[in-house]
């Protein structure tokens, strides 16, 4: 299976988007390098992970794959960066207005962080064009990018920004600029969502509609759905019927059953709706830990290179696309 | 644990604030809480700001047009969910005054009226854009003003993106629920958000705004006093414009201009909105899960809140594992050896996410002055979808 250079980790709150992102950063990051990028700050991923991302945003990428890490353990082949919006505004003001000292003291003004608020979406997009041109270094160097990227309602805000600044600016570098990340998106070699949801009806429906509008509306491909939290049934109906005469029995085995949520359905409706499903089990296990994302990070492997097809080349394949 | 009062004194005021990280349940959890309220004899409105319609799906009210406010039918519940308890919701001393005063149920008596007969829910969705074409209209000092600003290319494509314009609209939607005399409790779910102070800060920040000298600066021509640097974000605007093809000076001038005679209006609101926040009978509530990412927002949440000066009233922990039987007893009952196997094996499994769970919860715990109380909503097993679903959760509230 082609694997797109960059994977972008979305879903519904509470649907285990990073330890997804992380578990798949780490599961990319055995077969090559591998950056993972986090969007909103919080860097959570990176933590679970244990790995000290570096914030620079505009000049962080082609450093170095090592951790720039206080007491950070060193994951081979995996590093971590941190985009911001004020960083990539920075950067673009910087870019606009050549003299150094201007440009500081304009993005220290409350008066131009109110204009550029005003300006829609720029700060989203100017993050969606580092994430081409991270994709784009990323091909040179032969590298894979994870996005651990906001729930899924801001996540499709954002990927809609371009095609709305084309609109606005029908004209001109932004045009150009827009379109150009467009192609990105719509390119599904360099650029796939993956999506988390839970065995659970609002997160089903939730990861579906996503979808929907990813590969319809905004023209983006969806690599796979990451069906997370998956604990096979281990009571049949009648042995849950056998436990009436056991109350507590009875009351252990479906909180047993209902952990396992609607996996049923949700296999059934992701594979009408044309998604590749990746299951992961719930693990039953006091911390979740380094040892836990591992396990996951098997899981995923499994499924994205399965072991028959001995040479899946996806690099091979995106390069030449670039 | 102890259900001594199930409702912790959270339904005594005229308004509780549901603050939280997002995807913690926090629509669901504000829906358990208003209808608990309104069981226990209040007159209930509850807003969510959410978009998706999730709040009014466990309400029954998917398929309405969700803007408005609906009555939520509260027949059938009573029987279903052990009313004879919700008296207790109720603290009556800290009602004196309040509108509904008159529907307090009883306390302790057999005079007990049946829940749903006095109390009333009323559910709505913000939404952000309709509110703010509201506000525009009312406050606009002409039809032909309210236009240009309606059909402000910026306005259109801004009155949602722009930085806290959905709070702002959260708390104008807020302003009109409270005036209602007929309503007794208002309570507020809150958008997603990642600092605490996002929504509480709202009013403040828009009021900023267009106090701000951007606003002259962009709204009139150039006047004296400006600095280099005002000067400076002009220039760069311009420049982007030229640059980029968006041509969007005019615009933000045009938008600007239109919004003047509206400060007035803004400042009145905005005003009223901050006094409501920090009146006495305003409750504020920080809803998390276990899951580390989650309760360590949740902390920076109420470090925050605490830091400008707001009390939480207490932080609910949703989708709590619900409480099980002793291993041992499940051991000990006759069982054939393949149940009883699978039945150790999920008492193991139970146990393993248990301890996940209490150590999740010791570090909260850990982080959070002694005095705040924790209180536990349990996990139903399933999406709560229907209003017992609901019932159950807001009855289920416990100290941990």
């Amino acid at each position: 299976m082609a694997i797109a250079r960059l994977i972008l980790v979305t879903g519904k709150g509470g649907t285990g988007k990073s330890t997804v992102a992380a578990a798949l950063a780490l599961c990319l990051a055995r077969r090559r390098p591998t950056l993972l990028v986090d969007l909103d700050q919080r860097r959570w991923a990176a933590r679970m992970l244990g790995i000290e991302p570096t914030s620079d945003s505009a000049g962080g990428v082609a450093e170095s794959p090592a951790p720039n890490g206080k007491g950070a353990a060193a994951i081979a082949n995996l590093a971590a960066i941190s985009l911001s919006a004020d960083a990539e505004l920075q950067a673009f003001i910087e870019r606009l207005v050549p003299i150094k000292a201007v440009a500081r003291r304009m993005l220290q003004s409350r008066t131009f962080g109110y204009v550029s608020a005003a300006l829609p979406g720029l700060e989203a997009f100017l993050m969606l064009e580092r994430l081409r041109i991270v994709a784009g270094q990323a091909a040179l160097e032969d590298r894979y990018v994870v996005v651990d990227a906001p729930a899924t309602g801001s996540a499709l805000e954002l990927l809609a920004v371009p095609g709305a600044l084309e609109q606005i600016a029908p004209l001109g570098t932004l045009n150009r600029l827009a379109a150009n990340v467009e192609s990105f998106l719509a390119d599904g070699s360099r650029f796939a969502v993956m999506l988390t949801l839970t065995p659970q009806e609002l997160a089903l429906r939730e990861a579906l509609e996503a979808s929907d509008i990813l590969r319809g509306r905004l023209n983006v491909s969806v690599a796979a759905a990451a069906l997370n939290c998956v604990a096979h049934r281990l009571f049949s109906r009648s042995e849950l019927g056998a436990l009436g005469a056991h109350p507590e029995c009875q009351r252990m085995a479906q909180w047993r059953t209902g952990a396992g949520g609607c996996a049923a359905r949700a296999r059934r409706a992701a594979s009408r709706a044309a998604l590749k499903v990746i299951e992961l089990p719930m693990l039953f296990s006091p911390a979740m830990g380094r040892a836990e994302l591992e396990e996951l990070s098997r899981v995923l492997s499994a499924r994205l290179f399965p072991p028959t097809s001995a040479r899946p080349a996806p690099a091979a394949r995106s390069a030449k696309s670039e | 644990m102890t259900t001594a009062d199930p409702s912790h004194g959270l339904f005594a005021g005229r308004l509780l604030i549901c603050l939280g990280p997002g995807g913690v349940g926090k629509t669901t959890v504000s829906a358990a809480l208003a209808l608990s309220a309104a069981m226990a004899g209040r007159r209930v409105d509850v807003m969510t700001v959410d978009p998706a319609p999730r709040l009014l799906d466990a309400l029954g009210l998917a398929h309405e047009d969700g803007a408005e406010l609906r009555e939520v039918p509260l027949a059938g519940l009573a029987a279903s969910s052990g009313a004879a308890d919700l008296s207790d919701l109720l603290d009556s001393a800290d009602l004196s005054g309040v509108a509904d005063s008159s529907n307090v149920v009883e306390r302790g008596g057999a005079r007990r009226r049946p829940a749903g007969g006095a109390g009333r829910l009323r559910a709505l969705r913000l939404d952000p854009k309709r509110t703010f074409d509201a506000i525009v209209a009312r406050h606009a000092p002409s039809p032909a003003a309210a236009d240009a600003i309606l059909q402000n290319r910026l306005y259109r494509n801004l009155s949602q993106a722009l930085a806290g314009v959905g709070d702002y609209m959260a708390m104008e939607r807020l302003l009109e629920l409270s005036d209602n005399p007929t309503t007794g409790l208002v309570v507020l779910d809150t958008p997603p958000a990642r600092e605490a102070l996002d929504f509480l800060d709202a009013p403040r920040r828009l009021l900023d705004l267009l106090k701000s000298r951007a606003v002259t600066l962009l709204g009139g021509g150039m006047r004296r006093g400006f600095s280099v640097v005002d000067i400076a974000a002009r220039a760069v605007l311009s420049a982007f414009d030229r640059l980029t093809g968006l041509h969007l000076l005019g615009d933000v001038q045009a938008f600007v201009r239109s919004f003047d005679g509206m400060y007035a209006g803004f400042a009145e609101r905005a005003a009223r909105a901050q006094k409501l926040l920090a009146a006495d009978a305003t409750a504020v509530v920080v809803i998390t899960t276990v899951e580390p990412e989650r309760t360590a927002q949740a902390h920076e949440f109420i470090v925050a809140l605490r830091t400008a000066g707001i009390e939480p009233r207490a932080v609910i922990v949703n989708r709590m594992l619900p409480a099980m039987p002793p291993a041992e007893e499940i051991a000990r009952a006759r069982l054939a050896p393949a149940l009883r196997r699978k039945l150790a094996r999920a008492a193991q499994e139970f146990a393993a996410l248990h301890a996940r769970e209490a150590a999740a919860i010791a570090s909260l715990r850990a982080g959070l002055p002694a005095a705040l109380k924790l209180l536990a909503v349990p996990d139903l097993g399933r999406e709560p979808a229907e209003l017992t679903d609901l019932a159950r959760l807001g009855q289920s509230l416990a100290i941990l």
